[in-house]
């Protein structure tokens, strides 16, 4: 049995600032395990720039941003396990398997769960038709362009307009494919508004929303699809179906958190974030497990994934040298109106930090409204926003004083 | 019946109700030929006959609504790099399928000395209906009297213990809940139905259990939620059929092939048929991959078993395909049933048990299967009608199941003929031509006493068929790192790293096991041959993150390029070429 005192699962771009902020403020023994050959996630893979506006003041690709974390980690004692895949997991203990060392059996005071997240794939939005190969999701797709060198097709049709899907698009038309068009279910799109803008207006791809795909064609590879205009209840409508000759289907139609894991350990899960509950310092609602990044809700930007691998590493390092007070009464954090939830869902912790940051969604796209923060009746916190959309996410930061006299509950919402 | 009379009721039917088509009996076997408006016509005017005293149907008819059948043109699928092997002079026997049935059948026949070539026309083994089946191992309640389909069924399946041990498959007897509901008399006043289901339909199916060998007994209300706290509410009574088994149809088909190939039968993927020509006493099979002279030829040819048998020159029956389409969602919702459950709903299809609700080996739920009559053999799309249709049939048996955890749905195409029963004998035209056609549900059952029905009939024919001492029954599984323990895995990549580095996330499959099956006697050729051996891409995320890492080991071991490799066998390659292709086309 291995004896560490932080163990970070995952080496993307939150695990990379949990294990180096769990360093930093203390944890002497910081194990990092990443199941890939190499560290930083996902980032390797997108070359397209806009990382680390926030962190960086500084506009970089994906491998730049995760290089100047893998640097940073490399300065420390952190250890690096690469190739190695978690099999198991309990309060304080996992089970992890690489070719060089074998079975690990690893007891750790503190866990941080940052295995990221997973693509929504066609059985999840019940796709009919035949199961040929030409059949992708976007990240998928950019990994073999952007790492393998291969090209997965020249006639491209996406279906969802999430960023990786939008990027894609873009990145597709760059290497001389042809990208029919952005279909997108809902009426308003799934991306940010500035990726709508860089890859497919740049490039007259044109977004179709109101739209699905109804149907596959062809046995070995993909042939044609068939696109509809759905109705407001989102279904096809007969009468627009249109065949599209294509020789792959991009999906981006989502992500999911990747708690298999958590859910090993019994950690208790957020039915709309898919990710588990945490508090101000993501810690789960098992003690000493924490959890960050898109394991905990998925983000638009990697700027608040590290940020959140920040807090958890902290909390992790406090956890085990047990600097952190319980509250008396733990305050329970609500969405209202028009929010489709708040991370973090709990604040348990005393003086844990001066700030507190909330992560929101809304339901729907809403123009002039305020975010209230409420503790009862009483308003605590007012500001105002010009528009809020679903796709991009609200960052709400105060200073934990704020905090200091509310009850047991705190409401979040958005007022017309 | 004498041909001449059972011509004249014939067509009498068809002057009846299918004007226009032409009627002749040669041997007790009705050709009928013409042409209707809907393949739903034309599979009707099959069954309609098929109800007569004829021996078997060979429905020539067209429909106007189907196009002609767009046949890719025969040729080798896979380049040499990846799979070259050369094809013998002469075979005792020739077998033409590697579904579930044509591998029994070679296992079977492994145990003589004989030489024994069975050709596939896909890359792989159980490419056709075998890789869709419901992988249920059927008691033969749900077949009719008198078919050999229930004869065969009704003795086969206490055979899978021992089958299943021999060969190291999983299998296991969850035992089958028929439910009666509400609904089951629907036309029905419901105070009658309610009083008829408990009293006497549940003690008609306990009787036609009891017939076929299995142990059932009749389980009330009370029990039933106890054993199936998820099941619908509007159960009243259930039989239990405690015998009701499942498999893993690919893994058994796989072993299967592996034992006949370790008995010194031959198997060739990737090896169609295109034609068959007498020659003296012996056949001449001419394949993709040259030709074999074969003393014997078993048709185990599935969905195009009467293309095959019209090439060696014997119509004798005609194959309507019918598909079935299944949903299939993640392991870890696996508690929420403990049997296999299927409602009753009276009056039933007659060519369908209806499909169940059910736990596969793997601890996956399966909804389905549908059974839908098309005219394209190699249909294996499913329909968003079809979709919605398994949802709302078996989302009613089990409630409130999460039907978020659907990870993939696929269908198959059954092959049946227009008697709906086996159609296992010599052909009356082609002397060594044995047709093993006809094989629907309960064939993944019934497959191991088909293989020993062909034996026999071989024997019969004529051929000679001396046991072989040195037969092997047993077979083992390659390594599956998932299943081991803990001290087991340690030990294990301490002798082989290549078990420690997982590619599969979901279903932690290792480098190693892929590596196996790469290098089996049946070789996995490409993504998807590796993802029915080892699950590697079999889980929730479908392949998202090992595919990539998968096709890399598939392209390293057969020393090819990334873009050559494919999803399942030629024309399915997953790229068009390296990055930059396309621009310098335009160039």
């Amino acid at each position: 049995m291995i004896d560490v005192d932080v163990a970070v699962i995952g080496g993307g771009p939150a695990g990379l600032a949990a294990a180096l902020s769990a360093y930093r403020n203390g944890a002497k023994n910081v194990w990092l395990l990443e199941r890939n050959p190499e560290l930083g996630g996902i980032l390797p893979q997108c070359i397209h720039d806009g990382f680390g506006n926030f962190i960086f003041k500084e506009m970089l690709t994906g491998p730049e941003y995760a290089q100047r974390y893998i640097d940073e980690v490399k300065k420390t004692g952190i250890t690096v396990k690469l190739n190695t895949m978690v099999l198991e997991m309990g309060p304080e203990r996992l089970i992890a398997v690489n070719p060089k060392d074998g079975l690990l059996d690893i007891k750790a005071k503190a866990i941080i769960l940052a295995m990221g997240c997973r693509e929504r794939t066609r059985p999840q939005i019940l796709i009919p038709g035949y199961r040929p190969a030409g059949i992708y999701t976007a990240g998928v797709a950019q990994r073999y362009i952007n790492m393998e060198g291969v090209m997965p097709g020249k006639k491209v049709v996406i279906l969802g307009s999430g960023d990786v899907g939008l990027i894609m698009a873009r990145r597709f038309t760059l290497e001389g494919a042809k990208v029919e068009g952005v279909y997108e279910i809902m009426s308003n799109p799934g991306g940010l508004t500035r990726n709508i803008v860089q890859c497919l207006n740049d490039y007259d791809i044109p977004l179709h929303l109101s739209h699905t795909i109804v149907n596959i064609k062809g046995k070995k590879r993909v042939e044609e699809v068939t696109v509809a205009q759905v109705d407001s209840q989102m279904t096809p409508i007969k009468s627009t179906k249109r065949d599209i000759s294509c020789d792959t289907l991009l999906l981006s139609v989502g992500l999911i958190p990747e708690n298999e894991l958590s859910k090993m350990a019994d950690v208790a899960m957020d039915p709309i974030t898919g990710g588990p509950v945490v508090d101000e310092a993501m810690e789960t609602s098992v003690s000493g497990i924490f959890a960050c990044g898109n394991v905990a809700h998925v983000h638009d930007l990697v700027d608040d994934v590290s940020k959140a691998g920040e807090t958890a590493g902290k909390g992790a390092a406090e956890h085990i040298s047990d600097k952190i007070k319980k509250r008396k009464v733990p305050v329970i954090v609500k969405g209202g109106r028009n929010i489709r939830y708040v991370v973090p869902q709990i604040i348990r912790n005393e003086d844990f930090d001066k700030r507190i940051t909330f992560y929101l969604r809304v339901n729907d796209v809403e123009e002039d409204v305020k975010l209230v923060l409420l503790s009862g009746e009483k308003l605590l916190y007012k500001r105002k926003e010009n528009v809020v959309k679903p796709p991009e996410m609200v960052r709400l930061t105060l200073l934990s004083k704020f905090l200091e006299n509310v009850g047991n509950e705190l409401t979040i919402e958005a007022q017309k | 019946m004498e041909d001449a009379k059972l011509k004249r009721k014939i067509e009498k039917l068809l002057n009846k109700e299918f004007s226009g088509i032409e009627v002749s009996i040669d041997d007790g076997i009705a050709h009928l030929s013409g042409e209707l408006n809907s393949w739903n016509e034309v599979v009707e005017l099959g069954h309609k006959v098929g109800k007569l005293e004829v021996e078997e149907v060979v429905n020539l008819v067209t429909a106007k609504e189907v196009k002609a059948e767009r046949r890719e043109k025969p040729g080798l699928k896979l380049p040499k790099k990846i799979y070259d092997p050369t094809l013998p002079k002469s075979a005792d026997v020739v077998i033409i399928g590697g579904g579930v049935t044509g591998c029994f059948i070679a296992r079977e026949l492994s145990r003589y000395n004989l030489d024994i070539a069975l050709l596939e026309k896909e890359c792989d083994i159980g490419e056709g209906g075998t890789k869709s089946n419901s992988a249920q191992i059927h008691t033969g309640i749900g077949e009719h009297s008198g078919t050999l389909k229930k004869e065969l069924c009704a003795k086969s399946w206490p055979l899978y213990e021992k089958i299943s041990e021999e060969l190291d498959v999983p299998y296991k007897k969850d035992g089958l809940l028929v439910v009666l509901t509400k609904d089951t008399l629907p036309k029905v006043p419901s105070f009658i139905a309610n009083f008829v289901s408990r009293t006497i339909i549940a003690h008609v199916i306990k009787s036609k259990a009891k017939k076929v060998g299995d142990e059932p007994r009749i389980v009330k209300k009370e029990e039933l939620m106890e054993m199936e706290p998820n099941l619908t509410d509007r159960a009243l009574v259930a039989v239990l059929m405690p015998n009701y088994g499942i498999i893993c149809p690919h893994r058994l088909t796989e072993a299967l092939a592996e034992n006949a190939v370790q008995n010194g039968a031959s198997i060739f993927l990737d090896t169609e048929v295109i034609g068959i020509s007498p020659n003296g006493e012996m056949k001449k099979v001419i394949t993709t991959r040259g030709e074999i002279e074969a003393k014997f030829i078993v048709n185990a040819a599935g969905v195009y078993a009467d293309k095959i048998a019209e090439m060696a020159g014997a119509k004798e029956f005609t194959i309507h395909p019918r598909k079935g389409s299944t949903l299939l969602f993640d392991k870890g919702v696996g508690d929420y049933v403990n049997h296999q459950i299927s409602e009753m709903k009276l009056p039933q299809d007659p060519h369908t048990k209806g499909g169940a609700v059910l736990k596969t080996v793997d601890e996956n739920i399966n909804w389905g299967p549908t059974a839908i009559e098309t005219a394209d053999r190699e249909d294996t799309s499913v329909t968003a009608e079809e979709i919605q249709s398994i949802l709302k049939k078996y989302g009613s048996i089990i409630p409130n199941f999460s039907t978020n955890s659907l990870i993939a749905y696929f269908s198959g195409v059954r092959a049946p003929t227009y008697k709906e029963d086996f159609y296992i004998k010599p052909s009356k035209k082609v002397r060594g031509l044995i047709n093993v056609a006809g094989i629907q549900s309960p064939g993944l059952t019934a497959a191991p006493l088909i293989a020993k029905m062909v034996a026999d009939i071989l024997k019969n024919g004529g051929l000679e068929m001396v046991e072989k001492e040195s037969f092997n029954p047993i077979r083992k599984k390659s390594t599956v790192f998932e299943d081991l323990t803990l001290e087991e895995k340690e030990k294990l990549v301490g002798e082989n790293p290549l078990y420690g580095n997982v590619v599969c996330r979901c279903e932690h499959v290792t480098e190693g096991e892929i590596l196996d099956a790469i290098r089996s006697p049946i070789p996995a050729l490409n993504v998807d041959a590796i993802k029915r051996r080892t699950r590697a891409g079999m889980g929730r995320c479908q392949g998202g993150f090992c595919g990539p890492r998968v096709a890399e080991i598939l392209a390293r071991e057969f020393d090819i390029p990334l873009e050559k490799v494919t999803k399942d066998g030629g024309g399915s390659e997953l790229f068009v070429g390296k990055t930059k292709v396309s621009l310098m086309e335009g160039k």
